[in-house]
């Protein structure tokens, strides 16, 4: 699967830029999750917010406490900034499959699994 | 003076290794989308100064602008407009019409619903599709690629 790397080096360092600075806005501004507001269970991208503002303030435990898929972005946005690669390619189950790890955690942290 | 026929973009990428056609980014999407903000948030302040009750009807002036704008010949918002982008029919590659601009507006709450995953999903979707725009069978185009004045009736 062929992703765009410019695409995805805009939305990595806006995701970066967003980690280091809503944290110090007044009142900690973020994304609510619709799905767990209405009915208490959490989305596979819940605790995404968290975890990269704490992987860039180098607070990896509470960031894998979060969501691991958090460590995992801000590595790759990292990777992608760094290293600019003209092409990037995925496996088709690549994306799927994190999501659904990501969701797993999710309802287990959230003690519904 | 007749028109002459429509046709779609020469453009034509490998067999299985992309969209079928040039596609806005993501940038430019979230772009279009942040300008349409700025008026919708101004008109939706002051009907919430006026009367708090009054934001509901800021939410549908919302779904008024999008569908009017969107269903439109054109189907560009102003936002879109100035990024240089537009919303087509994916079947057809013309306009949407008013009801499908609705249907498309009224699926965004799913796109929103897993915390925005189905707006994500154009990252790594090979049409560049939002799940709204899977949904109302829709992509979004460069205004350059897709003209206007190539569109069927």
């Amino acid at each position: 699967m062929a992703l765009d790397p410019g695409e995805l080096r805009l939305v990595g360092a806006g995701m970066l830029a967003a980690g280091l600075t809503l944290p110090l806005l007044p009142g900690h501004p973020g994304l609510h999750c619709p799905l767990r507001t209405l009915t208490g269970v959490p989305c596979p991208l819940c605790g995404l917010s968290t975890s990269v503002e704490d992987t860039v303030r180098i607070h990896p435990g509470d960031a894998l406490a979060a969501n691991p898929l958090g460590v995992l972005l801000v590595a790759l946005a990292l990777c992608l900034l760094v290293l600019r690669p003209a092409r990037l390619a995925l496996p088709r189950a690549a994306i799927p499959t994190a999501l659904a790890a990501s969701w797993l955690f999710e309802l287990h942290r959230f003690s519904i699994l | 003076m007749t028109e002459p026929p429509y046709r779609p973009p020469t453009y034509q990428p490998p067999a299985g290794t992309g969209p079928s056609g040039p596609r806005a980014n993501f940038g430019q999407r979230l772009g279009a989308w942040i300008v349409d903000l700025i008026p919708l948030a101004v008109v939706g302040g002051i009907l919430y100064a006026i009367s708090r009750p009054l934001v509901y009807v800021a939410i549908l002036v919302g779904y008024a602008y999008f569908t009017y704008f969107e269903g439109s010949a054109s189907g560009q918002t102003i936002g879109k407009k100035l990024l240089g982008i537009r919303v087509i029919n994916f079947s057809t590659g013309g306009r949407l019409g008013y009801l499908r601009a609705f249907g498309r507006e009224l699926a965004r709450i799913l796109s929103s619903f897993l915390c925005y995953l189905g707006y994500w999903w154009m990252l790594w979707d090979r049409e560049k599709q939002t799940w709204h725009d899977k949904l109302a069978t829709t992509v979004v185009v460069p205004e350059s690629a897709y003209p206007v004045e190539h569109w069927p009736n």
